[in-house]
């Protein structure tokens, strides 16, 4: 364990000293990744300068959500977008590579695509989340701060593992599916809005299959003190931890199913 | 496709095999872009998805509410599904074809051509839409509209200027693209251009929020710039907005954007040419 993240470390560190050689370059992807997000904020301000509730959730409530899943899924992709760049290391051939390599594959593949500029996100999520919090007039108890704490490293593995998964369903597609967009780009999106205004089906895969109720709707309930129309068991609101969990160890299995499944392609 | 039905390449290009030139182009640009049918099918899967999110937050916002800012609830319902429509035929976003080529030396090949370089790639980017139209565009508006029983409101008329419309759309979206593309000659990187170029395309095309729901005081000044006529004209010709003198001056705004930003893209194409110099070997 402690081998691997001292590796992780060398792998990661030796990429970030290589994006900051060229300075401007590296200082105008940040802010690109950093406007291209922006959009989000944006559109949340014009919307709610028309409406000012949605589903019975103000604008800094929403942009409390929006801040949450964006930070989160910010993170996911700082650490994990390795796994998204996965299906160009099986078409060229380059994945033989790691698997002849004296590491573990899964951590080479993590620590494959590491791109700092990718914080641009993250900090687009970190603003939104203060103007939320700077509006909106949380009583902070202890088990409030360590459901936002959870609710945030929850976050992080549940994307991680979809990115995870998807990686893994390229072992036999070979090219990446862009149907994983539904589940990152558009998982991201999702959990920007309160679970209770999409359908019935949607919501309900989206909270049993693939955890995303998890990331922001359900902790949020309990830190902004929400009533739930949806009457989901409370308890639900602090089991993100367990999701997330869960919801790796599913992703690990097929990660493993996958790489069993990998035949080079002899180039 | 039968190898006999296609002419031989001529030598001295005449007049008449000069539109029969670009028409192949336009066909290699479908079919370039037909290649890629899983792509497609999960392109339009993605589309569908978020459209039907989009709706979502419509139906929330609108809940106890009429009209707001001009649109109705299935206005706005009809905007989700149609904007994601447009994803795929206007490419807002992530199209650097040309700025690769310019990064690997390909455009000099492209170049010494004798074709018209510009016209070339418009071509192929209407082949590219064609296909996309088929394939993206038209799914996730027919799955919408049948699973929200949407009432189309263009009349003969609109659906009339629907293609006209869509068609100078994509000439504009192709001019901006193809200037963007050209910074690649002064900027090794593109991905800060593209951060911001992506902004503005997404925020004042009215493709995210319908320019009808802006503040009143932008509505004006966004409607005139050339974003709109990428995305916002069109849908507004699509939901029946536009009508008579409004649609005629909205059409030909299309036009003289059209027509600006190719001849920008040009302008920028002939100064990078003053300072390209091609490495024999």
């Amino acid at each position: 364990m402690r081998e691997n993240a001292i590796l992780y470390g060398l792998l990661v560190g030796a990429q970030v000293r290589a994006q900051l050689q060229y300075r401007a370059s590296f200082a105008l992807q940040v802010l690109g990744q950093f406007l291209a997000n922006f959009v989000g904020l944006v559109t949340l301000f014009l919307l709610f300068a028309r409406f000012d509730t949605l589903a019975g959730w103000s604008r800094a409530e929403v942009m409390f959500l929006y801040g949450l899943g964006c930070f989160a899924f910010g993170l996911s992709d700082l650490a994990a977008g390795g796994f998204d760049r996965l299906s160009v290391a099986l078409q060229t051939g380059t994945f033989d590579r790691v698997l002849t390599r004296p590491a573990g594959v899964f951590l080479q593949v993590l620590a494959s695509d590491f791109q700092l500029r990718r914080l641009g996100r993250v900090a687009q999520g970190a603003v939104a989340l203060m103007l939320a919090l700077a509006t909106l007039d949380v009583a902070w108890t202890a088990p409030r701060v360590l459901v936002l704490l959870s609710a945030i490293l929850s976050g992080v593995g549940i994307f991680v593992a979809i990115w995870v998964i998807g990686a893994a369903i390229t072992f036999w597609t070979v090219q990446t599916s862009e149907v994983t967009n539904v589940f990152t780009y558009g998982g991201e999106e999702m959990v920007s809005y309160p679970m209770s205004i999409y359908s019935d089906g949607v919501r309900r895969f989206f909270t049993a299959v693939v955890p995303l109720a998890f990331v922001t709707y359900l902790p949020s309930l309990y830190i902004l003190d929400k009533p739930d129309p949806l009457g989901l068991p409370p308890v639900l609101r602090f089991c993100s931890p367990l999701a997330a969990v869960g919801f790796l160890l599913a992703a690990r299995g097929a990660w493993a199913l996958g790489v069993r499944h990998y035949q080079s392609t002899g180039s | 496709m039968s190898a006999g039905a296609r002419t031989e390449p001529s030598c001295a290009p005449s007049r008449g095999s000069g539109v029969r030139l670009y028409w192949e182009l336009m066909r290699v640009g479908f079919r370039r872009t037909a290649a890629y049918r899983a792509a497609a099918i999960s392109g339009a899967i993605t589309n569908t998805f978020f459209g039907f999110l989009r709706a979502s937050v419509f139906i929330a916002l609108y809940e106890g509410r009429g009209v707001v800012g001009g649109y109705s609830l299935d206005d706005a319902l009809l905007f989700a599904f149609a904007t994601q429509g447009m994803v795929g035929l206007v490419e807002l976003w992530s199209w650097w074809r040309i700025a690769e080529t310019v990064q690997s030396g390909q455009i000099a090949t492209d170049l010494s051509r004798p074709i018209d370089y510009q016209l070339a790639w418009l071509a192929q980017d209407y082949g590219r839409a064609l296909f996309q139209l088929v394939a993206r565009s038209i799914p996730p508006f027919v799955v919408g509209v049948a699973l929200f029983e949407l009432a189309l409101p263009a009349s003969p008329v609109g659906w009339l200027a629907l293609l006209p419309s869509l068609i100078l759309a994509i000439a504009v979206s192709f001019g901006w693209r193809f200037c963007l593309n050209l910074s690649a000659f002064w900027l090794v990187d593109h991905r800060g251009v593209a951060g911001i170029a992506n902004l503005a395309a997404l925020l004042l095309s009215g493709f995210l929020v319908p320019l009808a729901l802006f503040p009143d005081a932008l509505r004006g000044p966004l409607y005139v710039l050339p974003f709109s006529a990428m995305v916002a004209i069109p849908i507004d010709v699509l939901l029946g907005k536009l009508r008579g003198a409004d649609l005629a001056a909205a059409l030909l705004l299309q036009a003289c954007w059209a027509v600006a930003m190719l001849a920008l893209g040009r302008m920028m194409l002939a100064v990078a040419l003053r300072k390209l110099v091609i490495q024999g070997g």
